[in-house]
């Protein structure tokens, strides 16, 4: 993001913030975040090594999930997340590839705690419990009616997940989880990248 | 609820998916005539029963799929499988 202005957060509410809670909701929406597209099941699916669904680590640092069929968003610092795209839109002159910054694009918030799921459950339709759901899974899904990608990433063993929407639904997605995660004590974190 | 099953994210509530109404095959542009414009524009056939139709599943993979619905009875069956070509113009 060097080269990007300067990122501003799409939640421009203040909030109480504090880091002690079982269930800790922090805007991390400033961390890098590239959208990569391809064929689903060519050399650029190969080097991700995501499939739909499910999420891995790049040689980079980066993490590269799975979120559609030959759609991959790639997490990290701006040298992990530009180590994990490079060469990918030269890699097969057959397919037609695609990688794109869109930090600025997308809001992104991480829930993390032990009630996550049960509040994630709330306002999203898809099962979140472990056997359906274990870290590392991905999906896309309406929450709160917006449409979203929702990642597992744990935490320290903690269960935690990230919340993709487009930008200029993140101000509403983020007081709608607030609202959800009410009656499990949620508490907003410090905003993160 | 309906449940749609979505060749690639599984079972989804409908409300997660948008319908495309009947799939019918698109006549030919060079050698259509009117008639069969129109037909295919304006008519559906609208069966008490099993139907061939389209869905686009917006807030999962963002892909297009035919399957068979029973209208009178909401069952579903012969979805496509993950990868299947089948699209909404099928």
């Amino acid at each position: 993001m060097a080269d990007s202005p300067a990122f501003e957060s799409p939640v421009v509410r203040s909030y109480e913030t504090s880091e002690d809670g079982d269930l800790l909701l922090t805007d991390v929406s400033a961390t890098i975040k590239w959208l990569v597209r391809a064929s689903p099941d060519g050399a650029v699916a190969d080097q991700l090594g995501a499939s739909f669904g499910s999420s891995s680590a790049a040689a980079s640092g980066a993490t590269v999930l799975g979120s559609r069929p030959g759609e991959w968003i790639v997490l990290g610092t701006a040298a992990e997340a530009a180590g994990a795209v490079e060469g990918l839109e030269g890699l097969d002159s057959s397919d037609l590839v695609s990688c794109l910054d869109w930090t600025h694009g997308r809001a992104l918030f991480r829930v993390t705690g032990n009630e996550a799921a049960r509040m994630l459950e709330k306002v999203c339709s898809l099962d979140w419990s472990d056997p359906m759901t274990p870290d590392g899974a991905v999906a896309s899904a309406s929450v709160a009616k917006v449409t979203c990608d929702v990642a597992r990433n744990d935490v320290d063993g903690t269960p935690s997940y990230l919340v993709f929407c487009d930008r200029s639904f993140g101000q509403y997605l983020f007081d709608a989880l607030i609202d959800a995660g009410d009656e499990f004590g949620l508490v907003v974190g410090p905003a993160g990248g | 609820m309906l449940l749609v099953p979505c060749p690639n994210c599984g079972p989804r509530n409908s409300a997660d998916l948008r319908y495309g109404g009947e799939s019918h095959a698109r006549p030919d542009p060079a050698t259509a005539a009117p008639l069969q414009w129109r037909g295919y524009l304006y008519l559906r056939d609208n069966p008490a029963g099993w139907l061939r139709e389209t869905w686009y599943c917006r807030s999962g993979c963002r892909r297009w799929f035919t399957l068979e619905r029973n209208t009178a009875t909401n069952e579903f069956r012969d979805p496509p499988q993950p990868g299947d070509k089948r699209g909404a113009k099928a």
